[in-house]
């Protein structure tokens, strides 16, 4: 994107925004089902998915809309991609090397990406995040390449591989839950690797995505919006494969999440310090995600 | 601006190998005898995608043919075409794991989830594929054709041995799908047959070598076969959906390199 002269600024954010929201997005979208699959299972009948989509709205989602709201604001402190190849960055820079407002942006990722974990109970929950984080990631990688917000990206996950952690607890990004891997986390990230030969940590979904907006121009009202309808989109689309709905119906349902979502819009958009990201919790979604993440006959991963 | 693409890391890459076919001809078993012949020469990992359980995992890994820590299950979320080809991401994440965490490794093998014979593995997720179709499924099936029984860098017809019991001629079959690959390798297979399980991790070990000196370049078997349009007199043309023949013509070229001991068609008979 660094490249492209002339852009006009509010039609890339329109166009990011609807590139973002779109289900052909190669970013591993369609093993989810946010968290519709094991709320089926446990017994709810899928003339409530109105009523499941307006209680993750009200409590998981908003926490991760708020999440990605404020790292789409720390994130901007990062700067834009300096003009051309190497002039010096805006704002001089500090001893490492790293320009001030890359290591100020990385900071303000750090705070906000433990913010989350700190409001996600659920280690399933935490753990298919960084997996979608991985996902979002790849594709920023590629979309913005050295963009200054991205490297912050990479500088904060050295940051949360090196927080003191209180409870003893395995790193946050680290994805130990999974007995699957012998070494947690993931090898994608170049700038952000852990100084002892362990994988960095990987950031959450919500703060890509914060990232990818700060990147994309998109407001905060918009990654607001875009969490919102990406997650009853994902339960809508889920339930035409889960049970035996009407496309139109389901599309229906979206539709008439938008109160809603222009609550949890209303209530993310202005946030900007990781400390006020709401904890809302929702002890089933939480409950189903854990099961779930034990279930071996499944459709969707989480 | 350094490539930062993790994919492309020399040191880690493995060769990625794909192994796809319809539901039940043996692409869990292939994968265990590659693992059980190979395993002691070759650094392996495997991926299997699934689309409802984790069953191929667990059978890879209960079959002890490989340290089960190298096995991994991607799910697919009921999108086994999605996941090997459109959004490779969950399993192009997997195959990177496996490398680094078992660096260096030489061949990550990633298992189709069973599906039809339209399914193919993208060249941005494997290097190159194995397709496997099987005696028991029908001796016309090579006929039909299909991206993946015409352009997959390998096909195999497996369980030769059953070939007396469904009453299909193996000799017959390899000459069909031999002529549906305009030549391309083909190997009959059967887990009780030496000589094809030696053709077989030979084609293996050849491919390898040739990704290692850079002779080998991924080819797209693509969406579509080229096909035939009858037409009222029976006549009729053969064509492909795909924007001009180029990616034909590679196929030709592509088969033309592997030419040699692993890559001549290998018509192993069946026991009768």
């Amino acid at each position: 994107m660094s490249a492209m002269p002339e852009v006009d600024g509010e039609g890339r954010a329109e166009l990011m925004l609807a590139l973002l929201a779109d289900a052909r997005l190669p970013t591993g979208g369609h093993t989810q089902s946010a968290g519709l699959e094991p709320a089926l299972r446990a017994g709810m009948p899928a003339a409530q998915v109105p009523d499941y989509v307006r209680a993750r709205l009200a409590t998981v989602t908003r926490v991760e809309a708020a999440t990605a709201v404020v790292a789409r604001h720390v994130a901007l402190a990062a700067g834009p991609v300096p003009d051309g190849a190497g002039s010096p960055p805006a704002g001089g820079a500090s001893s490492a090397g790293v320009p001030d407002g890359v290591a100020s942006a990385a900071r303000g990722l750090a705070d906000t990406w433990l913010a989350w974990t700190a409001r996600t109970p659920s280690s399933a929950l935490r753990e298919t995040s960084r997996r979608l984080g991985r996902g979002y990631l790849r594709l920023l990688r590629r979309l913005s390449e050295g963009h200054p917000a991205v490297v912050a990206l990479d500088e904060a996950a050295v940051l949360v591989a090196d927080a003191p952690r209180a409870d003893g607890v395995p790193d946050p990004g680290a994805g130990a839950t999974s007995a699957a891997r012998a070494v947690p986390g993931a090898g994608t990230d170049p700038g952000g690797r852990a100084a002892t030969g362990r994988r960095a940590p990987q950031p959450p979904r919500p703060v890509v995505l914060g990232v990818t907006a700060a990147c994309a121009g998109l407001s905060a009202r918009q990654v607001a919006r875009l969490v919102g309808y990406e997650d009853v989109q994902t339960v809508a689309a889920a339930t035409l494969k889960l049970e035996p709905v009407d496309p139109v119906v389901a599309t229906g349902w979206v539709v008439a999440a938008q109160p809603a979502i222009d609550a949890l819009a209303r209530a993310v958009a202005d946030l900007t310090d990781p400390r006020a990201i709401p904890a809302h919790g929702a002890p089933l979604v939480e409950q189903w995600a854990e099961l779930h993440s034990r279930t071996t006959e499944r459709l969707f991963s989480a | 601006m350094p490539d930062i693409l993790p994919e492309t890391t020399p040191d880690t890459r493995s060769l990625r190998l794909g192994v796809a076919g319809p539901v039940g001809t043996g692409k869990s078993s292939l994968i265990a005898l590659l693992c059980r012949e190979l395993s002691g020469v070759l650094q392996l990992g495997v991926i299997t995608n699934d689309i409802y359980t984790d069953e191929d995992a667990r059978f890879l890994r209960s079959a002890g043919v490989l340290d089960p820590e190298r096995i991994r299950a991607v799910e697919t979320g009921a999108c086994p075409h999605t996941a090997i080809r459109d959004d490779v991401t969950a399993n192009l994440l997997a195959v990177e794991d496996l490398e680094e965490d078992f660096a260096p490794l030489d061949v990550v093998l990633v298992e189709s989830g069973g599906d039809n014979l339209t399914a193919t593995f993208s060249p941005a997720l494997v290097d190159a594929q194995i397709f496997v179709l099987d005696v028991a499924g029908g001796g016309d099936v090579a006929r039909k054709g299909g991206p993946g029984i015409a352009r997959a860098d390998l096909l195999v017809v497996n369980k030769t041995d059953l070939a007396p019991y469904v009453g299909v001629d193996v000799p017959r079959m390899v000459l069909d799908a031999t002529a549906a690959r305009d030549g391309a390798p083909v190997l009959a297979l059967s887990r009780l047959d030496r000589e094809s399980i030696d053709a077989l991790t030979t084609w293996v070990q050849t491919l390898l070598a040739a990704h290692r000196a850079g002779a080998h370049v991924p080819q797209d078997p693509g969406p579509m076969a080229p096909h035939f349009h009858a037409d009222e007199d029976g006549n009729g043309f053969l064509h492909t959906h795909e924007e001009g023949d180029a990616s034909h013509a590679h196929d030709h070229s592509h088969a033309d390199e592997h030419d040699g001991a692993a890559a001549e068609p290998v018509a192993a008979a069946g026991r009768d």
